[in-house]
């Protein structure tokens, strides 16, 4: 034990003696720190403006109520879109879907910068409307990447133990005293393990040390602490999964330079040239998708429907959503037009909801083929799963867009009831709305 | 010099090692253009078959009203240049299809990016990622211990005392390799020209391209050399050229790249939707009758025509209204969107500026922007796209003004062959010529490193540094 004590001493020396190497390490502190800082500026950007609409949206409330109030006793007349007639009253009643941020966006931004994260919900929304594309941004900065902590931590802490490392062992062979190191009682792989050992510890607790800060200003251990050690035990296993890689290289080389050049070689390869090429195969196997069957379903088959007759959208109608059958309108033999003409939104989602799942299905395929690669593909692979802790993954994305549809699929569901049902919406009906979709 | 060039060469051709990797690279570089080829080519194919089954729908358009068809509307397919097999730059996380219709400028969306988990965060293993960090690191790997192993093993004292001069010596050291980079960077402009079609303005971009990297290829060798000559060992000459590239190549691209839109911050969607609609509201609303601009419309439209009511109208003064809501829309789009394009520009500019200290990033936008990828050309389609809609809408709302029929008569139909004489959005890459000034500063950069560099050489590394 003694030993390993005493090489950790002289290996503290050597690194204070290195002013590389301890710039280096401050350097990478530094991009930790403005890794997490953009993650948490950003998480503060989306409560904020999720904040905002929700302002807004009480005020609207508020407004809406006053106006049930005016029409109730009488001092304002109903108007063209009238609020007592349940479609126009849902259709006035603000729900958006929010994609929450997660507190562990401070350390990844993953996927988030390419969704939206809010989107007003009508019963004509689908989950690929154009207002789900991203915040407005400069592609050239998206294309370049954002430098948040799970990029530091991937891409940079290689970088960080490669000019910890790369002379650990090396700098001997150079000098020509790596016999002497021998003569002490320990061997190579002894000698190289305490000091890779001393760099390990380091490289993990100025991790671990920023990490915690981070976590306690975001408010992760109070909402997401089992992510938040999930990511902590897979950000060990990266440190030593390279710290494994790198220790065969300087057991098995000859000198800093032939470390140094072994040791950034496979950091290329394994953190662009491999995720390049699956990268590169997964476009020629999967090209983007145009989206033109859901193109074709917005207008074409939505003009389709449109086409119809009433009687014939009345028992489409009926047919889809056999829960009305039992309402007012459904027992009543009359044809009200407007009745029909404020259901047929219902058809259009289930146009919708069918073409989106075989997008989403697609999407999926293509998803299996990159995680199919998983093995060779190590450094995306990590990068995925601190994504998955973070809630800033393509799932995360697909929940969110679950979410949506689920929203779409009330606000069906409420008007088809009421408006099968000729309801009258008054001011108490309004409230209910508004509150399920709070 | 050119003895010393043709000597290093020997020397390098001598080695297995060296040899092995260049065929290995040869290689690596045919078979990624060739891989970019068919996935530009695959992309492009379903790009024409998109924007062919849209234009096809539009032509069999059964016999509607011009307004019905204006929310009909048609769509735009972002397409591939050639040269996005080289380096896509922006183009796997922009949107690729645009809806271009009535009332509404729509926003680009699905993009590759958005349809799958995250793969790569340097992007595809096209020609462009090997060019820009393999082979630059190859290079320093090729000149790190050019004049520093001189040194350890005492030969380079010998060279000097028998009058050689370092800088020269140097200069020589940095030529020889460079040439090596420039060879591998011909073998992918050749074989890119070879596969991929070829006509005048892909040749200028190309030689535009070549000439980049070229430039950057002779900063980072002749780096690489200098430190050789100037620091003690190889292992100092080797940490320091590759720390100089990791913060060229990782570090500064993203934090001045964050910084930038920090300084030049864009509104949030949400605030920008908000102030446009407003902004669109005050104008003519095409569907509101009470409108006050309208019967300001109207009246004018009435005394021009000398009749006393819109039913006596020879034309349709509904179409009048639509196309006059649409001008007022497009005065209040180019108002924002200018304002997003400028900040957009000058988040650019200032990127560009940080090529003074970080060539790479000089190199990174001029490649994609002569590549036809960057930010520019993408705005550059927005615009095109937008342009379309423009025609597209006044076609459709003069046809219904002037096409015959009286106003409120929302039955009126023009049939398909009307829809068949509407042209076809279709899009060219912009020239070189007329986009170049956006790559001057780049170029500057290059240019002034490769000049501070020599320069370096030249003045800093005298005989003392050996003897």
């Amino acid at each position: 034990m003694n030993i390993y004590i005493q090489i950790a001493r002289a290996e503290f020396i050597h690194l204070t003696r290195s002013p590389f190497k301890v710039i280096t390490l401050f350097l990478f502190l530094f991009a930790i720190i403005y890794g997490c800082q953009n993650g948490y500026d950003l998480l503060k950007k989306h409560n904020k403006e999720i904040r905002d609409i929700k302002s807004q949206n009480k005020d609207f409330i508020d407004k809406m109520i006053i106006k049930y109030d005016a029409i109730e006793s009488g001092n304002e007349d109903k108007k063209r879109r009238d609020p007592t007639v349940p479609y126009w009253a849902i259709w006035n009643t603000p729900s958006y879907a929010f994609k929450y941020p997660s507190p562990m966006m401070v350390f990844s931004l993953g996927q988030s910068e390419q969704y939206g994260y809010y989107k007003r919900v009508t019963n004509w929304s689908s989950t690929f409307d154009s207002d789900l594309a991203e915040e407005i941004a400069n592609p050239e900065r998206l294309a370049i990447g954002t430098l948040d902590f799970n990029f530091v931590f991937i891409y940079l802490s290689p970088i960080l133990i490669i000019i910890l490392l790369f002379n650990i062992g090396g700098l001997e062979i150079d000098l020509r005293f790596n016999q002497l190191i021998y003569l002490q009682n320990v061997t190579k792989g002894q000698w190289l393990f305490a000091r890779f050992l001393f760099y390990l510890i380091i490289t993990i607790l100025s991790l671990f040390s920023i990490m915690l800060c981070y976590a306690l200003i975001s408010g992760v251990f109070t909402n997401d602490f089992s992510n938040f050690f999930s990511l902590f035990v897979m950000a060990v296993l990266y440190i030593l999964f390279w710290f494994t890689i790198f220790y065969f290289i300087n057991y098995h080389s000859n000198g800093s330079s032939e470390q140094a050049i072994k040791m950034i070689s496979i950091w290329l390869t394994l953190c662009i040239i491999i995720p390049g090429i699956v990268h590169q195969v997964t476009s020629i196997k999967y090209p983007t998708n145009y989206m033109t069957d859901y193109l074709d379903v917005r207008r074409n088959q939505v003009d389709d429907i449109f086409e119809l007759s009433s009687d014939t959208l009345r028992i489409k109608i009926l047919d889809a959503f056999p829960s009305i059958e039992k309402t007012l309108f459904a027992s009543d033999t009359s044809i009200d037009k407007s009745i029909i003409n404020r259901s047929v939104s219902g058809l259009v989602n289930l146009l919708n909801k069918d073409i989106a799942i075989k997008t989403e299905k697609s999407n999926e395929e293509k998803n299996k083929f990159i995680i199919s690669f998983n093995l060779i593909n190590i450094v995306t692979a990590f990068q995925n799963q601190i994504n998955t802790f973070t809630g800033s993954d393509y799932y995360a994305y697909l929940r969110y867009r679950k979410n949506i549809q689920s929203i779409i699929d009330k606000k069906i569901e409420l008007i088809l009831e009421d408006t099968w049902n000729k309801v009258t919406v008054s001011k108490t009906r309004y409230i209910e709305y508004v509150e399920n979709f709070k | 010099m050119t003895n010393i060039i043709l000597n290093e060469w020997k020397i390098l051709i001598r080695d297995r090692l060296f040899i092995y990797s260049t065929v290995l690279f040869s290689l690596s570089l045919v078979v990624v253009v060739l891989l970019g080829i068919i996935q530009n080519n695959n992309q492009r194919f379903y790009q024409t078959k998109a924007q062919k089954h849209v234009r096809q729908q539009w032509e069999n358009l059964e016999a509607m009203n011009p307004h019905r068809a204006a929310h009909y509307g048609s769509y735009a397919f972002k397409n591939m240049n050639i040269l996005n097999s080289m380096d896509s730059g922006v183009n796997d996380i922009t949107g690729n299809v645009i809806k271009l219709e009535g009332h509404v400028q729509n926003e680009i969306v699905y993009s590759e990016a958005s349809q799958s988990l995250s793969i790569s965060k340097f992007g595809k293993l096209k020609s462009s990622l090997l060019l820009q960090y393999v082979i630059p690191l190859f290079l320093i790997f090729l000149a790190y211990g050019s004049l520093s192993s001189e040194k350890e093993t005492q030969r380079l004292k010998l060279l000097i005392f028998q009058g050689m001069s370092l800088s020269k010596l140097t200069f020589a050291k940095s030529l020889s390799i460079w040439l090596y980079g420039l060879f591998l960077l011909a073998i992918t402009i050749i074989i890119q020209s070879i596969y991929s079609e070829s006509n005048l303005e892909i040749f200028k971009r190309l030689i535009l391209v070549t000439i980049s990297y070229g430039i950057y290829y002779y900063v980072i060798v002749s780096l690489a050399t200098y430190f050789s000559a100037r620091l003690k060992n190889n292992t100092s000459a080797l940490s320091s050229i590759l720390a100089v590239w990791i913060i060229w190549t990782i570090f500064l691209p993203k934090i001045w790249g964050n910084t930038v839109e920090k300084i030049y911050p864009l509104p949030s969607r949400q605030k920008f939707k908000a102030i446009m609609k407003e902004e669109r509201s005050q104008g003519i609303d095409g569907h509101n009758p009470s409108d006050k601009r309208r019967e300001e419309l109207k009246e004018k439209y009435l005394s021009e025509y000398e009749v006393d009511s819109l039913k006596n109208l020879p034309i349709n003064f509904d179409g009048i209204v639509m196309q006059k809501d649409e001008e007022y829309g497009n005065i209040v789009w180019d108002k924002h969107f200018g304002s997003n394009y400028n900040i957009l520009q000058k988040q650019k500019v200032l990127y560009q500026i940080s090529g003074f200290l970080n060539p790479f990033a000089s190199l990174q936008s001029a490649s994609m922007g002569f590549c036809g990828s960057d930010m520019i050309h993408h705005m550059d389609f927005l615009k095109k796209s937008e342009d379309y809609r423009r025609y597209l809408l006044k076609t459709l709302n003069d046809k219904h003004a002037y096409g015959g029929s009286k106003t409120g008569d929302w039955k009126w139909t023009v049939d398909s062959s009307f829809f068949k004489s509407v042209d076809d959005f279709s899009y060219k890459t912009p020239k070189i010529e007329s986009h170049i000034n956006y790559y001057l500063m780049d170029l500057t950069c290059l240019v002034w490193w490769g000049l501070f560099i020599t320069i370096m050489i030249r003045f800093n590394t005298k005989k003392d540094l050996v003897v």
